[in-house]
């Protein structure tokens, strides 16, 4: 048995190299494979409801694989390890199981969405019918640029990982990515997308399945627990871990509810499950990409137990760091197919989310005005395609600085959550108390998360108290989602009662959470108290009439 | 803290996957013949 710290040594940190016609024969048969999938659903006669949503009636099995698929994505593998490396024990769980929790309490409000507005595409396009055209296009900006991050930070994985692995370098691994998953995407849309993330899946979850195990015990098995707990700090070797808790797993908690509202790859998937089974779904979902993640979190966590040192101390290097030090050249062909799988099938899904948004929301909205002409909208996508992978690709090459863009579009979301979900639930929301309540959500958010203003004294408490009250939000909407509204609202008052003596003088040290929770409080407090200005009583049975199939069955036929 | 239970904790989570994975690959397998018999497409 060899025990790692000790193995490592000898070592050092060199990559393993995959041949070249190794690395040609994987992507050709990946990539060929899924464009050969996709060619079986080619339909000869275009069908814009299809090509956004498929048959509004997909079946569990491929409703599941496709929602688990599209959420892995290669950050996550990155970044649960990292936690794994940082926090110790419970820094997996601490990125896993918050980010599978936002598949769980989408579920909810998912089938208020469709019960609503069953032929809806976009979730922008619900609330156009609505509120209009000014929601919308906050809904549907936001998603369009969480989209083409989301693909620019794809295609960086794919090219970090060629750059890594292979003799080809950054360049052709993005392009590769960005052209292969464009192939199988591009002429049958969301529909490829769903099936070919059930492939992508098994290649996926059956590499994470033999990895982990057979990392952790060529990196020395049981036995590097008895030599290496050693090295942790006392908080990296318990499960409580406050450190964790306050800088990984409570600001990702509260993005809970952001990300799955503000995701239109989770909007797409509702819209496109059979009605009945959203429910067994997104539970099976939320299962396979908590195993998956922790699971692979948890190889960080061993390499911190072991002693390893990143190379040029990037944590993104830890796993491939892991596969190329403990596993066989074989298993690190699996490994690569394993990060190419995740990444594309969420690619595919930001390509047809964003062709669906600008079909939709953009064209199909704003453009036509409710007279689309279906072939004009089949080419509006398919260009939005072409464009978005462009844009993708040159953002990659470009290796640009996101983090602004990315902190900005969080806290969009934030803001736009108790707005959203209040307004398919009650009449009274106005869309005067929609706009204002995320425009100043927005902008109070800015002035905590980049300190505009002195968090000191009674400005510092204010904050706190605001901050407070937006824990109470986050938890009062999850369990009005399941319980409704009555506890809905109870728990609101109590977790806002009972955490303030907690976060009074206690939070302004963490601004990341602090600014999160103010935009969520923000919101709920300008939108209710807008609302309540006015005598509004939106009948909310109009968002079924106003949002309706593009598609002329007679066309399709 | 006990090494059996930390390997309990690193291992858990592949056999969940194999799980998962089996229980969503008969469910593909199930949409796939019910579509071949009412003759609906698959997506």
């Amino acid at each position: 048995m060899r025990v790692g710290s000790t193995f490592l040594a000898e070592q050092s940190s060199i990559f393993y190299q995959l041949q070249l016609p190794t690395v040609i024969l994987l992507l050709l048969v990946f990539y060929g494979g899924t464009f050969l999938m996709s060619m079986t659903i080619r339909q000869s006669k275009d069908n814009v409801d299809g090509y956004m949503n498929a048959t509004g009636a997909v079946g569990y099995g491929f409703s599941a694989a496709t929602m688990t698929a599209t959420w892995v994505w290669a950050a996550s593998f990155y970044a649960a390890a990292t936690s794994g490396y940082k926090y110790g024990l419970s820094g997996p769980i601490h990125y896993g199981m918050w980010g599978a929790l936002m598949i769980l309490f989408i579920y909810p409000f998912g089938r208020r969405f469709r019960a609503l507005a069953p032929e809806a595409h976009t979730l922008a396009e619900i609330m156009h019918a609505r509120h209009g055209r000014g929601s919308q296009m906050i809904l549907a900006g936001s998603n369009i640029v969480g989209s083409v991050i989301s693909l620019m930070v794809n295609f960086t994985a794919a090219g970090t990982l060629v750059d890594i692995l292979t003799p080809l370098n950054f360049s052709h691994g993005v392009l590769i990515a960005g052209i292969g998953v464009l192939s199988y995407t591009l002429w049958s849309g969301f529909r490829a997308s769903v099936l070919t993330d059930f492939a992508q899946l098994v290649a996926m979850m059956g590499a994470a399945a033999l990895i982990i195990p057979l990392v952790f015990f060529s990196a020395g098995g049981t036995g590097i627990f008895e030599e290496g707990m050693a090295r942790l700090t006392a908080e990296q070797a318990s499960f409580y871990s406050p450190t964790a808790i306050l800088e990984q797993g409570a600001p990702f908690f509260v993005a809970v509810l952001a990300y799955a509202i503000g995701n239109q790859t989770i909007a797409q998937r509702l819209f496109a499950v059979r009605e009945d089974l959203i429910k067994p779904t997104f539970i099976t979902a939320t299962v396979a990409y908590a195993a998956t993640v922790i699971g692979l979190g948890v190889l960080g966590m061993i390499a911190l137990i072991i002693g390893l040192e990143p190379v040029d101390g990037d944590h993104n290097n830890i796993i491939p760091q892991m596969a190329s030090t403990y596993l066989s050249p074989f298993m690190i062909g699996v490994f690569f197919i394993m990060v190419i799988g995740s990444l594309s099938s969420t690619a595919d899904s930001d390509l047809a989310a964003l062709s669906s948004i600008v079909m939709t929301d953009v064209y199909g909205k704003n453009i036509a005005k409710g007279r689309a002409n279906p072939r004009t909208m089949m080419l509006v996508g398919r260009v939005t395609m072409i464009v978005a992978t462009a844009l993708g690709i040159a953002f990659a090459s470009l290796k640009l600085d996101i983090l602004a863009a990315l902190i900005f579009v969080g806290a969009l979301w934030g803001a736009i959550v108790f707005p959203v979900i209040s307004s398919v639930y009650s009449g009274r929301v106005t869309n005067q108390a929609f706009m204002t309540s995320v425009i100043s959500a927005v902008i109070l958010f800015t002035l905590v998360r980049f300190e505009f203003i002195p968090l000191v004294g009674f400005v510092g408490t204010i904050f706190e108290i605001l901050a407070t009250i937006g824990i109470g939000v986050v938890l009062g909407l999850m369990a009005f989602g399941f319980f409704g509204r009555r506890v809905g609202l109870a728990v609101f008052v109590l977790a806002t009662v009972g955490f303030m003596p907690f976060t009074l003088n206690f939070l302004r040290d963490y601004l990341t959470l602090m600014s999160s929770l103010t935009a969520y409080s923000v919101s709920t407090i300008v939108c209710v108290a807008v609302s309540l200005m006015s005598d509004e009583d939106f009948d909310l049975s109009l968002i079924g009439e106003r949002v309706v199939a593009f598609n002329d069955p007679e066309q399709s036929e | 803290m006990d090494a059996n239970l930390l390997t309990a904790y690193v291992l858990i989570w592949p056999a969940m996957v194999l799980i998962s994975l089996l229980v969503m690959s008969v469910a593909v397998m199930r949409d796939i013949a019910v579509a071949k018999k009412t003759g609906e497409p698959l997506v």
